[in-house]
């Protein structure tokens, strides 16, 4: 099978998710040395390590968000190599782009998968309470993996063969530039442990709980989207696929269900504490301990408790 | 000026699924709501209208149901409301909703199209951009901020890690909102009672649908618990030594 | 005394002289004459003294013509029963024993003067005049005399000490204006003048007389003015009088422009009271699509009542004094809301009322009713703030906060505001062996706290208990069940409640239920109050008052177990409803001792959560809740005993805030029955 990976730059760099679409492009078999992937990338920019073609563009030229010359520059690679699958990340430029190809494909789109089973790809539905099991019924499907679904085991290597493409700059979008989130000088991907508050702490108040067990734990404390979104904890210590992704070695989360984009966030933890009065809760999926219990009692207990030892 | 929203009816997330006869998650016992996502393109479609006094359109597939969820929709100001009535259209996929919500939209020269970032049934992030795709429209994601002003639309796009990405997009356009674009208003009595009387017209879907299907559901079914988590219950006090306990046997965090 | 006509005094038959006998009575209109030149100009000013009364009143009846009707004349009789009983009774003001036993003592010394004053009047310029009829005479006029002047002397020693209440004492919260100062003023001059000129009188005609016994305050008065001379003192007489009749001219001149027109308002307010089911609030037509406008953004919005009101209040502060939200310092003074209304409506009828009464003061309300249980002007509050809400709900579409608008979607959604599926509301009850509607001796209805709520599902259970003891079949409606409204329409969204109503109602009639019980006084009072304008018609009782039917009625039988507590009066069971002895009946049987707290029965303090606040974060200010659960823990006892979901909930919360879970524990009265059950 050929597969075409399109990987993503953005603000001055290679986005290391490309290394999930090799994963899932080894997982799907595809024919080694065959393997083909598309990046708008300055030519002096450490590349993509794989072996196979690179067809590449320059961004100076083609720009990092401009979604009709990125289609049309990949509908050419397609047309050239006719691959059966084009794999992209499900992130803010993945799910963009791939519906355009799809169109013009006439290509089924099959997002957000997160496993394949019997060459079935399987995404998940209504917040993970439900998981979809999807075939294409077409030559070609265009696909979106999520964050963090597959991962390489080991080092990406190879040498790409590298391939120019390029052509007249056009566009009805144009990017201005770009923001960050206030830095508050928390980077939570450093931190070795962190505890998250979820919607289930009710009030702004509880917070405090939260990160009164963080700090004992000598941890940082994050949140869940809802919880930002409410403005009860900053932005910079969101946890998720709008927010950070993060691998600390244990991860407190109290009072969340555990959300898919929630899990994309913070599922490769080593070890997941889940806090919460629903046994049922998706968050049990990537817990390695689940308490079943109210966080506003458990979490002063808890605190106290190891504050003593 | 001219806007059409496109909205979706979706079961509430809080309620508990169970597998259909029909190959779909079983529409009995469920709460019906309004997309989330979908509310937030409503209301910044009636801030355009409020600040150009464009016609807005509101338009949804679905069984008779779904008009509930229009009404609301025309409660939050949309002028009038497209129903395309469907009692299959769980079972379409992205491109068959979007090829019908086109071929709707094909000769109505809409300047500006909102539609939620993705459902929260599917979750598939696909229907926005293919409709843009299908009419030859310029089409923005993700967006988090939006501004009109003389013909052009400036958004700020959410990306990943807490940055924002800011986009101007001229008209005609289409635009999928995010979480958060706004505060979606709740709608006043004189309002709901004046959507009553708003134009709600049902289209067969046999009229507009002519695409293909493109993929099917092979099944749908509940993600296996991944073993190996052990539950703690019991006590508050009684589960906090036992899950001390535990930290100390398993992780290096409380040496 | 006055000399009556000579009679003959006869010895052995023969006249030996004549003699007059002194009379108990007095000369009306002595020294000051009573011909044409006192009466004419006297009349005269009354006259315009009057009419000036009178056209004060016409001016603020316009006023009041800006409020909406509202019927509140019907059943004349039984109203102005009612009223004279409150005027003359003091009944609400002599709630509060300290000042408004003052009050009323005040009060009726006053009133005596005035019904003697106007007994002189109807002698001297009718019967006496007309008729030659005279009935201030001996021992009638005896009684009369030594009645006034005590009148006069306790209406002084009253009005004194409610002065130095107000200016020495100075309560927190009790504001003087310039109305008060003349208030104070005036009367106390028009009293103390009054005795000057009886004594004056009397320093002339009467001392020395047995009469002068009878007026033994004028006595004191008169024998200080002993070494007067006569000319002086028929000078200081007729002066005075003058100056007296023109003070009590003043004194009613000054009636509708100063707080003196409460001797009016005050009264005629309990003409006007509402005589319907306690705190029932006015089901709006939502049909009627010509209505342009719904709750209250102006003063035209409201009732003319509501308006009236505004002229009634005294800024007495006992409303104030009992809110739980102005004791916590949260902007909401129910007096100050009062104020707000009377001054827009007096000065600026186009004004916004939200503006002037404050967003915070509105949403603070808990609708716990004590101040309007307290006034005793009769004003209604809580029907105001719920207008202002309504305006703000069903108008602008705003809310006290965010968590708020999404509870209300959640209600809409699920039929809960928690959030959780509405399929799932009847799992709770899974394994108790439930009957179904059709085959039930009741329908229970849990609500949404008693359904969805882990700690209150615990006392739904206990409920169940109690009820499966007695052998009583029960129902409950599951997930065709749907939040009673309650919080939705105190919150002012007026459109929810009623869709929710209505879908209860046609749910509950559909399987022909009977008899509905609730554990939860909020729903108690809903379906047994509101619902009645929604067509519900069948009977529904409150489960203390359930339970203690049962008992009585020999079905329940539970074990008496000693122990002490103290019990809180919830308020929608409370004050709402009257509802205090049937469950501290149950708390006795039980074997409960009860310690109880300072503020109970009518005068029982919110938990909070009360007027939708349930639903809404408290930002505000010091914690409600907090403050009764140490009002609780100061009697003393370990169990703080309620009535209420919402004040279990508030309660368990509250006492984790002030640091006493240990020591004390909230549980529900059902709790403590179904532990007690006889096996």
């Amino acid at each position: 099978m050929k597969i075409l990976l399109v990987a993503e730059y953005r603000q001055g760099k290679l986005l290391d998710s490309y290394t999930e679409l090799l994963a899932f492009a080894g997982l799907m078999g595809a024919e080694s040395g065959m393997v083909a992937m598309f990046i708008a990338a300055e030519a002096a920019g450490p590349l993509p390590k794989f072996n196979g073609r690179l067809y590449l563009a320059e961004v100076s030229q083609v720009g990092e968000y401009n979604p009709e010359m990125h289609k049309q520059l990949l509908l050419d690679v397609v047309a050239k190599e006719q691959p059966e699958m084009i794999v992209l990340a499900h992130s803010s430029y993945g799910w963009d782009l791939a519906p355009r190809l799809a169109v013009a494909l006439r290509a089924a789109q099959i997002s957000e998968v997160v496993a394949v089973e019997d060459g079935l790809l399987v995404a998940p539905m209504c917040n993970g309470k439900l998981r979809r099991t999807m075939k294409s019924r077409g030559k070609m499907t265009v696909a979106t993996l999520q964050a963090g679904a597959f991962s390489l085991s080991g080092e990406a290597a190879g040498v790409p063969t590298v391939v120019a493409v390029g052509g007249a700059t056009s566009g009805k979008v144009k990017l201005l530039g770009y923001e960050s989130a206030q830095q508050g000088g928390v980077d939570l991907t450093k931190a070795e442990v962190i505890v998250s508050a979820g919607r289930g702490v009710g009030k702004p108040e509880n917070v405090a709980m939260v990160a009164n067990l963080a700090k004992v734990l000598r941890g940082e404390y994050g949140a869940s989207r809802p919880v930002v979104d409410a403005l009860w904890v900053d932005h910079n210590r969101q946890v998720g696929t709008t927010g950070l992704t993060v691998a600390p070695k244990l991860y407190v989360a109290c009072g969340i269900s555990g959300a898919v984009q929630h899990l994309a966030g913070m599922k490769k933890s080593e070890f997941v504490v889940a806090i919460n009065t629903d046994r049922d809760a998706p968050i049990g999926d990537v817990a390695d301990v689940f308490a079943v219990a109210d966080l506003k009692q458990l979490l002063p207990v808890l605190t106290e408790k190891l504050q003593a030892l | 000026m001219k806007l059409l929203v496109c909205i979706k009816q979706v079961p509430d997330m809080e309620s508990k699924f169970k597998i259909g006869a029909d190959g779909w998650y079983d529409r009995q016992d469920l709460a019906w709501r309004m997309n989330e996502y979908d509310e937030y393109g409503v209301e910044q479609a009636v801030q355009v209208k409020e600040q150009t006094g464009a016609d807005l359109t509101v338009l949804c597939i679905g069984p008779e149901q779904v008009k509930e969820t229009m009404k609301k929709a025309l409660a939050m100001g949309c002028d009038r409301g497209v129903h395309i009535a469907d009692d299959k259209s769980h079972l379409k996929d992205s491109y068959e909703i979007a090829s019908i919500i086109a071929e709707f939209a094909r000769d109505k020269n809409f300047d500006l199209i909102f539609a939620g970032m993705q459902s929260q049934d599917r979750g598939s992030a696909q229907v926005g951009v293919m409709v843009a795709e299908l009419l030859g429209l310029a089409a923005v994601t993700t967006v988090v901020d939006f501004a009109y002003a003389d013909g052009k639309v400036t958004v700020k796009r959410e990306l990943e890690g807490g940055v924002k990405a800011t986009v101007e997009v001229g008209l005609p356009a289409l635009v999928t909102c995010q979480l958060g674009l706004n505060t979606p208003r709740y709608p006043t009595l004189p309002n709901i009672m004046k959507a009553k009387k708003k134009e709600l017209l049902s289209v067969p879907v046999a009229d507009l649908h002519m695409a293909a299907r493109l993929q099917e559901t092979v099944k749908i079914e509940f993600p296996e618990k991944k073993g190996g988590g052990i539950f703690l219950e019991g006590e508050v006090e009684s589960i906090a030594d036992r899950l001390i306990g535990i930290l100390k046997a398993k992780t290096a965090v409380l040496a | 005394m006055i000399g009556g006509p000579p009679s003959a005094v006869f010895v052995d038959g023969k006249v030996i002289r004549m003699e007059t006998v002194m009379e108990f009575t007095r000369e009306i209109y002595w020294n000051v004459g009573h011909g044409a030149a006192t009466l004419a100009p006297m009349y005269l000013f009354t006259a315009v003294a009057l009419a000036v009364l009178v056209y004060g009143f016409l001016r603020r009846l316009k006023i009041y013509r800006l409020g909406r009707p509202i019927e509140r004349t019907d059943q004349p009789l039984a109203r102005a029963a009612e009223m004279l009983r409150t005027m003359l009774l003091q009944t609400r003001v002599l709630r509060v024993t300290g000042p408004g036993l003052a009050h009323a003592l005040f009060f009726w010394g006053f009133f005596l003067l005035f019904i003697g004053t106007g007994l002189i009047v109807v002698q001297a310029d009718f019967t006496d005049l007309f008729f030659d009829y005279v009935f201030l005479k001996g021992t009638f006029y005896k009684i009369f005399s030594v009645t006034l002047d005590l009148a006069g002397l306790i209406a002084i020693a009253m009005l004194l000490g409610l002065l130095v209440r107000r200016w020495v004492v100075r309560p927190p919260g009790l504001e003087s204006k310039s109305d008060d100062v003349i208030m104070h003023g005036l009367l106390l001059t028009i009293l103390v003048t009054g005795f000057v000129i009886e004594a004056a009188r009397m320093a002339v005609t009467e001392l020395d007389t047995p009469l002068a016994a009878w007026s033994p305050v004028g006595l004191a008065v008169a024998k200080l003015m002993a070494g007067t001379s006569p000319e002086l003192l028929l000078d200081l007489h007729k002066g005075l009088w003058w100056f007296h009749l023109l003070l009590a001219l003043l004194f009613i001149v000054l009636i509708p422009s100063t707080k003196l027109r409460h001797i009016v308002t005050t009264g005629v307010n309990a003409f006007f009271a509402d005589r319907g089911p306690t705190g029932k609030l006015t089901t709006l037509d939502l049909e009627n699509e010509a209505t342009e406008s719904f709750g209250a953004a102006k003063v035209t919005d409201l009732s003319w009542k509501d308006l009236f009101d505004t002229d009634a209040c005294t800024s007495c502060k006992r409303c104030q004094d009992r809110c739980p939200a102005s004791t916590t310092d949260k902007p909401l003074s129910p007096m100050q809301v009062i104020a707000r209304i009377g001054e827009v409506a007096a000065q600026n009828p186009e004004a916004s009322l939200i503006e002037a009464v404050g967003r915070d003061a509105i949403w603070s309300c808990t609708t716990c009713r004590a101040c309007q249980d307290i006034c005793p002007a009769g004003i209604e509050h809580v029907g105001k703030i719920v207008e202002m809400r309504r305006n703000l709900v069903l108008m602008e579409g705003e809310f006290p906060g965010e968590e708020v608008m999404t509870a209300m979607e959640q209600l809409e959604v699920n039929g809960n505001p928690l959030g959780l599926g509405y399929a799932s509301r009847g799992d709770w009850a899974e394994g108790l062996g439930l009957s179904s509607p059709a085959e039930s001796d009741i329908l229970y209805f849990p609500g949404c706290y008693g359904s969805f709520d882990k700690r209150n599902i615990a006392v739904a259970k206990s409920f169940v208990s109690l009820c499966q003891a007695a052998g009583v079949r029960v129902a409950i409606l599951g997930k065709e069940e749907k939040c009673c409204g309650e919080p939705a329409r105190k919150m002012g969204n007026e459109y929810l409640y009623q869709t929710l109503a209505a879908e209860n109602i046609a749910t509950i009639q559909g399987y022909g239920v009977k008899k509905i019980v609730t554990t939860c006084p909020h729903c108690f009072n809903t379906l047994n109050k509101d619902y009645r304008d929604l067509g519900l018609d069948c009977e529904v009782q409150s489960h203390p008052d359930f339970l203690a039917d049962l008992i009585a009625a020999g079905r329940l039988l539970v074990d008496g177990d000693p122990f002490a507590c103290t019990y809180h009066d919830s308020c929608y069971l409370g004050r709402h409803n009257g509802i205090y002895d049937s469950p501290r009946g149950l708390i006795e049987l039980a074997g409960g001792e009860i310690v109880e707290m300072a503020k109970n029965r009518e005068q029982s303090f919110c938990c909070s959560a009360g007027g939708g606040r349930i639903l809404a974060e408290e930002k505000l200010g010091s914690r409600i809740n907090v403050k009764r659960a140490e009002m609780a823990a100061a009697t003393g006892t370990n169990l703080l005993l309620s009535n209420c979901p919402f004040c279990l909930t508030m309660f368990e919360d509250g006492v984790k805030g002030a640091g006493i879970e240990e020591s004390l524990k909230p549980r529900d009265i059902a709790e403590v029955l179904a532990a007690r059950i006889q096996a």
